[in-house]
């Protein structure tokens, strides 16, 4: 159904309709199913009934039988390995396994009984129900209808304040909520290049940053935003704004709470800062 | 992790499904904890024998594996769910017994030694200091890295059954000199030693450090127990004594933390252990009786009558049976002796309620693993409620 070989995520453009996830192959092989997500550690010794699938403990009855199943690593009795072959056995298995961090009750589980199996995959970018494809030859996770976009965020501080930014009714989203200055990152431009043309066309400052922060992914929706964090300083800088926005304010990053911002904001200052 | 042309090969299956299979766990587990390469082992030692614990899904995987595998190293076996002669009168179903000759039948067939015991150490399976090794059994691996100095990991059983079909292991963790030294003194200050409430205590508290004893000059059997109690009670895979372990080093022990351990704590771990009374079991030889100890019970219960109605049972291997049989006569006056398997392997639940026993080990395992209440006793103790 999807092309073989994709190159990873970090090379491929924003725009994109499959979001592919690179993480590490543990067991091989390819499954595709919808996620059953479990957000704590699972042993599969008495915590997930073989002759069903069934998790223990979840109240929606919910199996991972022919389903892809997250969680953030194995625990418990190494017995657990063997419940995946009396799964196999009874035709419970699910379609792949996803794990933060593998571990060998688990990975020798997933191996023995032939469950694709992949880790290293951040399970903050899957959602319940998502229908995912899991490579475990090559590692990777593909998310089909996901895409994914790479965006600056550029926090200009003035002493103890940022410039905080009220977006337009004519930007195409996040309408009327508060952010940094902020856009996509061209094909063809490194996101230092964005950030510095951004401040230039949004506010007509032409400054040069003074950090460059760590890069943060968050999902929302059907959209994976990589936020590129810059830190610029000025002392009374003339703001001018164009059309992206309909009003500014300078606030202290303690008050951001105050504002409805777009998502990630207050944790990107806090690291920049 | 690096493999070499060979290696790649089996990973391909050119050289079979089931060897492909062994290799792609040993590649799984090699990456998980980093290893660089694979090293050949010179034996191996498999847990995940008995049915009770395996299973039918256990059986389908040997099943699969014993079609075109065979394990290239001498492997030994871990106790099994049943006396493999004597299973009726342990009260096991012939369903059971049928299932678990069929487990022991698959790793014949896989080429492995089926004398089946958690001291492989004391009859076909005796490593040298320095030797790479893929065991699984917690007491016996832990037995091997630290009174024999050989090196092996605390493997589970499949990485152990993929290292002996491929004849070699991920190099990480214990395999690596600069792994196996202590990282915490225990001061013993205890006139007589009960190496199995010794074992609890400190296997609860040193978590993944390795632990150098002071104070203690344990015998090779002590030295089974306390192995056996540290594995059980937290994830000590080695540890040192000083002066009678091969890698002790006074040497290596300057400015890391001191434990000091003392009646109290021995009587801490005591009454954390000892829950019950009134047994319906008394079991002995948890790891496997040695025949030194064997020898010891039978002076002891000698000319002695037997007391009390609860079942006894003297488990060992049938190694270690076969080179005392005089002594044996003596111990079958007062329970039964069981081969090839243990209280905690068996479904003893079907039976009994309650389970005295002189191991630290069992005490962990015997409430969760087989719904039992814990009477714990000293050896002189279980002899005194028998004789």
């Amino acid at each position: 159904m999807l092309p073989e070989g994709r190159v990873p995520i970090y090379r491929r453009i924003a725009g994109d309709d499959i979001l592919i996830l690179k993480g590490r192959g543990i067991s091989k092989g390819r499954g595709e199913g919808e996620v059953v997500l479990s957000e704590s550690p699972v042993s599969f010794l008495g915590g997930v009934e073989p002759s069903t699938g069934n998790i223990a403990g979840r109240e929606d009855g919910r199996s991972v039988k022919g389903k892809v199943f997250a969680f953030p690593q194995g625990k418990g009795s190494t017995v657990g390995s063997y419940v995946l072959l009396e799964m196999r056995r009874r035709g419970t298995l699910p379609a792949a396994i996803i794990n933060s961090v593998a571990e060998p009750i688990v990975a020798t589980g997933s191996v023995m009984a032939r469950v694709p199996m992949v880790d290293r995959i951040d399970l903050g970018l899957l959602r319940e129900g998502d229908l995912v494809v899991v490579d475990g030859d090559s590692g990777t996770v593909e998310l089909p209808g996901v895409r994914e976009n790479h965006v600056v965020s550029c926090v200009l501080m003035d002493g103890e304040k940022m410039l905080l930014l009220k977006r337009s009714s004519e930007v195409g989203t996040f309408r009327g909520y508060w952010a940094s200055v902020s856009g996509f990152v061209e094909e063809d431009e490194t996101p230092a290049e964005t950030a510095c043309k951004e401040l230039q066309e949004e506010i007509g400052l032409d400054l040069m940053f003074e950090k460059e922060g760590r890069t943060v992914t968050v999902r929302d929706g059907c959209t994976v935003w990589h936020v590129h964090p810059y830190l610029f300083r000025a002392t009374r800088p003339r703001v001018v704004i164009d059309w992206e926005h309909t009003e500014y304010s300078w606030v202290r990053p303690q008050d951001l709470k105050d504002f409805q911002t777009v998502p990630g904001l207050a944790g990107i200052v806090r690291d920049l800062l | 992790m690096f493999l070499t042309r060979d290696e790649e090969a089996m990973l391909a299956g050119e050289k079979g499904e089931g060897i492909r299979t062994a290799m792609e766990l040993l590649v799984a587990l090699g990456d998980i904890y980093e290893a660089k390469r694979l090293v050949p082992i010179v034996s191996a030692h498999l847990s995940g024998v008995s049915y009770k614990t395996i299973g039918e899904g256990g059986i389908s995987f040997l099943q699969s594996l014993a079609k075109d595998a065979k394990v290239r190293v001498p492997t030994t076996l871990n106790p099994a769910g049943m006396d493999r002669e004597k299973w009726k009168e342990m009260g096991i179903s012939p369903r059971f017994a049928d299932r678990q000759h069929l487990i022991i039948e698959c790793y014949g067939k896989l080429g492995v030694d089926t004398d089946c015991s958690c001291t492989p150490y004391l009859g076909n399976n005796v490593p040298k200091k320095g030797q790479t090794l893929a065991w699984a059994e917690s007491s016996a691996l832990s037995f091997a890295n630290s009174a024999i100095g050989a090196r092996t990991n605390r493997e589970g059983g499949p990485g152990a059954l993929a290292a002996a079909i491929i004849g070699r292991t991920p190099e990480y963790g214990l395999h690596l000199d600069g792994n196996r030294t202590p990282g915490i003194v225990v001061e013993v200050e205890v006139e007589e030693v009960d190496y199995s409430l010794l074992g609890h205590a400190v296997g609860s508290s040193v978590g993944n450090r390795i632990p150098y004893f002071r104070g203690i000059r344990p015998t090779a059997d002590q030295l089974k127990t306390l192995a056996a109690a540290m594995a059980a009670a937290g994830s000590v895979a080695m540890f040192h004594v000083e002066g009678v372990t091969p890698e002790a080093d006074p040497l290596s022990i300057e400015g890391l933390e001191r434990l000091h351990l003392g009646r109290a704590e021995v009587e801490a771990a005591r009454n954390k252990l000892d829950r019950g009374r009134d047994p319906e079991l008394i079991a002995l030889g948890c790891p496997h009786l040695s025949v030194d100890e064997i020898r010891g019970l039978a002076a002891k219960l000698e000319g002695r009558k037997r007391k009390g109605d609860a079942e006894v049972w003297f488990c060992t291997s049938r190694h270690t049976a076969a080179k005392c049989p005089r002594e044996l006569g003596v111990l079958s006056k007062f329970g039964k002796v069981v081969c090839d398997t243990c209280m905690i392997v068996t479904p003893i639940e079907e039976r009994f309620r309650s389970t005295a026993t002189n191991s630290g080990k069992a005490c962990c395992y015997l409430p969760n693993l087989c719904s039992q209440k814990v009477v714990y006793r000293s050896t002189e103790g279980l002899l005194e409620m028998i004789s």
